[in-house]
């Protein structure tokens, strides 16, 4: 395996020997064992994996959320092995957007408001977030819907709210996590296009956690979890076409 | 952020209206009892407050201004002397009975003024004047007082201690802490009602001359009758407050009972607060998620909490004005001076604050890692 320096500018992630384990009374499970992870600027990774495989674990380290046990790693040339609670919030906030599962857009609030909560908390003021959101709704196929409430819109356009709002803050990097589990395949497949094409055209990197194998065709690389460990020969890079057939779980 | 908070709040309307309920519970406890507590002290020193005296002087150990002790009438040309003393006249209180037209009677106070000054006489007339006691045999009562009465009018001649008398004025207002009605008249007849000795008085009402100190004044007069106790105006006030509140435990009973109101009050505010929060879970791990830090969070209740403060509070307040226009009247008077308002608003902002430190608590404990794990 070729070692790539950390300190090129490109390289957005970079894991080495990360491990973690979590820990029940004295029942011990480890989750990641050694995991070496490179991603660089402009990528758009998919982390597939059987379901208990540690994808979400690995998504949570690279967001900050947690520490490994043992391990580098190190997000956008910074380390985040050491830091503390509230060096990591900060971290989050200003490097990374996340897109949840089910959305998680806050209740009460319209959606042009939801798309500036990552702003509101950066403390920038209301009408540039406004205008910048509008804009980002735009990108997502909502424009007109500003005013609605979230839990009017369907599902896939709740998971357009939830990418506008990753994309809002300007993050190097985004997040996902499971994005296309709360949708129809037609849906989940248009939420990762337009997900994909924003991640381009923006220059940023995305990690997208996901065992939707309808998407993979999607994905530049496939980086695939099995027991803790990433299989190397399946994160590889992959330009087209469907290739759920190499990967053994699926 | 403050936006997040205010339109979050508003969202959950059910315990929206939960909280508020309890804000506005505890503002209108807080100034319903405190206005009918205020109200019904202020009874117990109402001859102090209104009698135009700067100084009051009795017998020694005076507790209360409707229980007075006799002293001799000739000490009061001693108190006449006295440098800054610019009047001093005086004050009979004495109890009586008036015998209704159906044959009844009722107890009275009298209260007899000097001829010449009228100090300390019935004020707030509504009918007569105050000099009206000066004629033959004249009272004055108070309208509140009618029904006990039996509804007498100006005019009209009834019957005190056995004694003739005319009805010449009626007063708005004046009704004492004791049931007993007070009944305002000179001096002399006072005596003559209740069957006292004109050469015995129950106070010296004293006025200071306008640039005399009523502190130097009250000691001199004390040096000059030593056997008297000798109060500024305020301070026989609060002397007669004091007895009803500590013989009654009437400061007591009004204290719990808002204290406990208020206790419910933060209950239902605390209990709305941390449902809000409870149900909100995923919301705030989101917002901890995409990088909002404690103090964020914090801040956001915190904004939540002193909305509901504010909302409570102008809605309470105006609940108060519309319960106080109900039932305000002069046998049970609810006296809210402003102070009382904005401390009922300070009380229920720190109860809510309060209330905010356990849901926070909770919060504190939310890992941004529940969201990715749905």
């Amino acid at each position: 395996m070729v070692t790539v320096p950390t300190t090129l500018p490109e390289r957005v992630i970079h894991l080495r020997d990360v491990q973690k384990a979590y820990h029940n009374g004295r029942e011990i499970t480890p989750v990641l064992k050694q995991v070496n992870l490179d991603i660089d600027r402009g990528e758009f990774v998919f982390l597939a994996g059987p379901s208990g495989c540690g994808k979400s674990t690995l998504l949570a380290i690279l967001g900050a959320m947690l520490t490994p046990d043992s391990g580098i790693v190190r997000i956008l040339g910074q380390n985040l092995v050491g830091l503390d609670h509230e060096a990591r919030t900060l971290f989050r906030r200003q490097k990374v957007g996340f897109i949840f599962q089910r959305f998680h857009l806050i209740r009460g609030l319209s959606v042009i408001e939801n798309v500036c909560v990552p702003m509101a908390i950066r403390g920038r003021s209301s009408a540039p977030s406004r205008r910048a959101a509008g804009d980002l709704l735009a990108a997502v196929g909502l424009a007109g819907k500003e005013a609605a409430r979230t839990h009017r819109l369907s599902s896939g356009q709740q998971q357009r709210v939830a990418i506008a709002r990753a994309l809002i803050g300007d993050p190097a990097l985004i997040l996902a996590d499971e994005p296309t589990a709360s949708l129809d395949a037609k849906n989940g497949q248009a939420v990762v296009e337009l997900l994909r094409n924003l991640v381009k055209q923006q220059g940023k990197t995305a990690v997208v956690v996901t065992h939707d194998r309808r998407i993979f065709p999607l994905a530049d690389r496939i980086c695939m979890l099995e027991n803790g460990r990433l299989t190397s020969d399946t994160c590889e890079s992959i330009a087209t076409g469907d290739h759920s057939e190499n990967l053994p779980w699926v | 952020m403050y936006e997040i908070a205010i339109k979050t709040l508003i969202a959950d309307r059910g315990k929206l209206i939960t909280a508020l309920v309890g804000v506005i519970f505890s503002v209108v406890l807080v100034n319903i009892q405190g206005g009918l507590f205020l109200g019904l002290v202020r009874k117990a020193s109402l001859l102090v407050d209104y009698g135009e005296a700067d100084i009051w002087v009795g017998h020694r150990n005076m507790h209360a201004v409707d229980f007075p002790r006799d002293i001799p009438t000739r000490w009061v040309y001693r108190l006449r002397g006295i440098p800054g003393v610019r009047r001093a006249e005086p004050y009979l209180i004495g109890f009586s009975e008036m015998t209704l037209p159906s044959g009844g009677y009722e107890s009275l106070v009298v209260v007899g003024v000097d001829r010449e000054s009228l100090l300390g006489n019935a004020w707030n007339l509504i009918e007569g004047r105050p000099e009206s006691i000066l004629q033959t045999d004249g009272v004055v009562v108070d309208v509140g007082d009618d029904a006990k009465l039996e509804y007498p009018h100006v005019g009209e001649l009834r019957e005190i201690g056995g004694r003739r008398v005319r009805i010449v004025g009626k007063s708005h207002g004046i009704l004492g802490f004791l049931v007993t009605p007070y009944v305002f008249t000179t001096f002399e007849q006072a005596a003559v009602f209740s069957r006292k000795d004109p050469e015995v008085c129950s106070y010296f009402l004293v006025q200071i001359a306008p640039d005399a100190d009523v502190d130097a004044v009250c000691q001199a007069i004390q040096g000059r009758l030593p056997d008297a106790d000798v109060y500024p105006r305020n301070q026989y006030s609060r002397v007669s407050i004091n007895y009803w509140m500590t013989r009654t435990g009437l400061g007591i009973s009004f204290g719990a009972a808002t204290t406990l109101g208020l206790l419910i009050g933060l209950v239902m505010v605390a209990q709305a607060l941390y449902a809000l929060v409870l149900d909100r879970i995923g919301d705030f791990g989101t917002l901890k998620a995409i990088g909002a830090d404690e103090q964020q969070v914090y801040r956001l209740l915190l904004v939540q909490a002193v909305v509901l403060a504010f909302a409570g509070a102008v809605l309470g307040l105006l609940l108060v004005a519309i319960m106080h226009w109900g039932f305000h009247s002069d046998k049970a008077p609810i006296l809210i001076p402003l102070w009382l308002s904005l401390g009922s608003c300070l009380l229920v902002t720190v109860i809510c604050i309060a209330s905010s430190i356990l849901p926070y608590l909770r919060l504190r404990r939310v890992d941004p890692l529940v969201i990715l794990q749905g």
